[in-house]
């Protein structure tokens, strides 16, 4: 039996779809966070007939034709596959707008039955509603349910279970001009004036609208988001996450666990190079990566406190008029904050813009938000480099939105479009964060983190070791720059040169980022291991031999700034669905990443240290190009822009 | 009179939604239309905060123009 959730965004539809399925599935409260249908098996405490049951959470609607990408696939979904139930949910806190939807999903001849949720709210504001006369009036089955404290859920299920197969009848709308929309929504306010008893209302100004006047302002509404986002970037990665982090990489992954190792394998006679293997390639990468656990799962736990608090789609309002003059609205931060969890989800939510040209460059950009997985990057270096400072991932941050903005500028100018896009948000009531819920995403993003870890970062840190151990030839080496991997490091080292970065480890540990980002980090585990005395996570460690630290922060922008890892680059091509759109933005993102490290550099070591830093002069070359690239690409784009006009 | 004129912390009856096709069908399924109200509650970082029905939203200077009230 297949059971499919539908409901206007932020109605409480993920939240019902994890209670009755036990998943962990992002819940945040602002509208565009689920975006693709989720199904999953009923909790066994749910299971309640015989016949096993699959829930379906959907993208939200407000109503069945589509608006947004994200909306069509609702309609898409509950039109063509068909599910025997349909569970609508119907917000409390706003029953009329949902009740749009409900008539329309009961034209569908699929049995409905009405969910009317967050009843904890409809009690707090004194509303009374008559389930009876709603029954009624829609024809169809009302449960009342609290989703977050599963009141009512068995219930649900109960009622949903013996609806199967009974013939839903669908209202009918006497349109007197062919509208029959008007009509529905006429209908809708006779119906509520019987069934709903409204004691609170809504029109006047609340707490929430006082907290908007000021988190919102003109003036203060971005230094307010800075410091926000600041202090969270600052506890993850040098506060509270820092300090844990700091205890595992220092002592229980470097001494505790390989000294132990170490021993074991001693005292039983290993073979000296199968003791490295285990010991410097697999334990040490992935130990490298895996210290940093602590500061993932603080920072995702800070981030799910606020965007449960209703805070984000406020910095989508105060942004909307900084990307409206780089052609994209307030809708576009939406990705890039789910982004500054993983890119992946974050390309995805790029669904819901509807403007075709801003999806794309949403797209393009998001990648550019330093991701989870960059974290440990940030933190390598910040450690190594900028030791009892809190200045390095905030100003990270501050450099994403910098880029962001200067990217799109660069971005409308090298391409052609008309921008017709318009801004809408709503604005859910604050409301206090649910720990519970920040526990559990914290732990479901720690799950994860050990999973890619212990997978796909453990077998490349395997293969990097042998790479760097054996040489061509498939014999055991003892000097690291003539093996396989310093070979191939060498191909790509030539175009560091003038971003000042020398060493075939340095391209070896780019190339291996693509595949995960962690593996910058494990990568450099693996290489130091074996070539340095000195530990990797500790100020002045073993990465000091390669970097000062103005080209190691080059680096870490580098790193972060050229495209994403394959699973995100994947998800761009998905979403961009436009191989030429696709490739313009690989290259796009390529080229960001490279001048800004080439500018950090060269700029910084000017500055800083009063001279000119190693690939000056091939740097200026590269720069030159890039300028003649760019202008003659702005030319071609205008002269486009001016046939454009012409032809209209 | 259009929305981004009038008072604000005032309810309004809508009188007539203009502009694109995909603006207005949007808003009417928020409750957004002809003969509905609206209340202005304040004006943030050059977006407008109005209720429809029972919810909070955050519109744009051009969306606010093709929203059109009741003097
Ligand atoms: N007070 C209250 N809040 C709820 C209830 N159900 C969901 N919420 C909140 O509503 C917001 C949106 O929930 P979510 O499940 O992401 O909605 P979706 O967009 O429909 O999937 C979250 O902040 C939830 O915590 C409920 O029964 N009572
Ligand atoms: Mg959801």
């Amino acid at each position: 039996m297949k059971i499919a959730l539908a409901g206007n965004p932020n109605s409480g539809k993920t939240t019902l779809f994890n209670a009755l399925t036990g998943k962990t599935e992002y819940v945040g409260n602002w509208a565009g966070v689920t975006v693709e249908m989720k199904v999953a098996a009923i909790k066994n405490k749910y299971q309640i007939v015989d016949e096993p049951i699959d829930i379906v959470d959907l993208p939200g609607a407000y109503s069945i034709s589509p608006f947004t990408g994200e909306e069509a696939i609702t309609s898409d979904f509950v039109l063509e596959a068909k599910p025997d139930v349909i569970i609508n949910i119907v917000d409390g806190a706003n029953i009329s707008r949902s009740l749009f939807f409900t008539t329309q999903l009961l034209e569908l001849g699929i049995p409905v039955v009405v969910a009317l949720n967050k009843a904890d709210i409809i009690t707090k504001r004194g509303d009374v509603v008559n389930g009876h006369e709603l029954e009624k009036a829609l024809g169809c089955k009302v449960v009342t349910i609290t989703a977050t404290t599963e009141n009512g859920l068995k219930e649900l299920v109960k009622t949903a279970s013996s609806s199967v197969g009974a013939k839903q009848e669908p209202l009918n709308f006497i349109d007197l001009d062919g509208n029959n929309d008007v009509a529905r929504q006429t209908w809708i306010n006779t119906i509520l004036e019987k069934s709903l008893n409204k004691k609170h209302n809504a029109s006047r100004v609340n707490l929430s609208d006082r907290i908007d006047m000021v988190v919102a302002h003109k003036w203060f509404g971005l230094p307010i988001f800075f410091l926000i986002m600041w202090g969270v970037y600052a506890f993850s990665i040098e506060g509270l996450g820092g300090f844990l982090s700091g205890y595992l990489n220092d002592v229980v992954f470097g001494e505790v666990i390989p000294d132990a190792l170490n021993g074991f394998f001693e005292g039983v006679g290993v073979n000296p190079l199968m003791q490295a293997l285990i010991v410097d390639g697999a334990v040490g990468g992935v130990g490298a990566v895996i210290g940093f656990l602590p500061l993932i799962m603080v920072l995702f736990f800070c981030l799910s406190l606020l965007e449960d608090s209703g805070y984000m789609s406020r910095v989508a309002v105060i942004m909307d008029r900084y990307f409206k003059k780089i052609g994209l609205s307030g809708k576009s931060i939406i990705p890039m904050i789910v982004g500054s969890g993983c890119a992946i989800p974050g390309v995805m939510a790029t669904r819901t813009i509807e403007n075709e040209n801003e999806k794309r460059m949403t797209t393009i950009l998001t990648p550019f938000v330093p991701c989870g997985a960059k974290l440990p990057i940030i933190a390598l270096f910040s450690v190594v480099f900028f030791p009892n400072t809190s200045w390095v991932g905030p100003s990270i941050y501050i450099i994403a939105i910098g880029v962001i903005i200067i990217s799109g500028l660069l971005l409308k100018k090298l391409f052609v479009w008309d921008n017709t896009s318009f801004f809408i948000m709503e604005l859910p009531e604050y409301k206090m964060p649910s720990i519970k819920n920040a526990i559990i995403q914290m732990f479901d993003k720690a799950k994860g983190f050990i999973y890619k870890a212990t997978t796909i970062i453990l077998v490349m840190n395997t293969l990097v070791w042998f790479m760097q151990a054996f040489n061509w030839k498939l014999q055991a080496t003892e000097i690291q720059s003539e093996s396989i991997l310093a070979s191939v490091g060498s191909v790509i080292a030539p175009l560091l040169i003038p971003l000042g970065f020398v060493g075939w480890q340095l391209a070896a540990a780019s190339i291996t980022g693509f595949i995960a980002k962690e593996n910058v980090v494990a990568t450099f585990a693996v290489l130091f291991a074996m070539a340095s005395e000195e530990a990797l996570h500790v100020p002045g460690g073993a990465l000091s031999q390669m970097f000062t630290p103005v080209t190691a922060y080059a680096f870490l922008a580098f790193n972060l700034f050229t495209p994403p890892c394959f699973a995100a680059i994947g998800a761009m091509n998905a979403e961009m669905d436009s191989k030429k759109w696709f490739f313009r933005g690989l290259a796009f993102q390529l080229s960001v990443g490279y001048i800004l490290a080439l500018l950090i550099t060269h700029i910084g070591t000017l500055v800083i240290y009063g001279e000119t830093a190693v690939g000056f002069v091939p740097a200026i070359f590269v720069l030159l190009a890039y300028a003649v690239g760019v202008t003659f690409l702005i030319k071609r784009a205008n002269h486009s822009k001016t046939t454009l006009v012409a032809t209209e | 009179m259009s929305l981004n004129k009038a008072k604000i912390g005032q309810t309004f009856t809508i009188v007539k939604i203009e502009g694109h096709e995909k603006i207005r069908k949007f808003l009417f399924t928020l409750g957004c239309f002809e003969g509905e109200n609206i209340t202005i509650i304040s004006k943030l970082a050059g977006n407008y905060i109005v209720n429809i029905k029972d919810s909070r939203y955050a519109i744009d200077e051009a969306m606010a123009k093709s929203i059109r009230l009741a003097a």
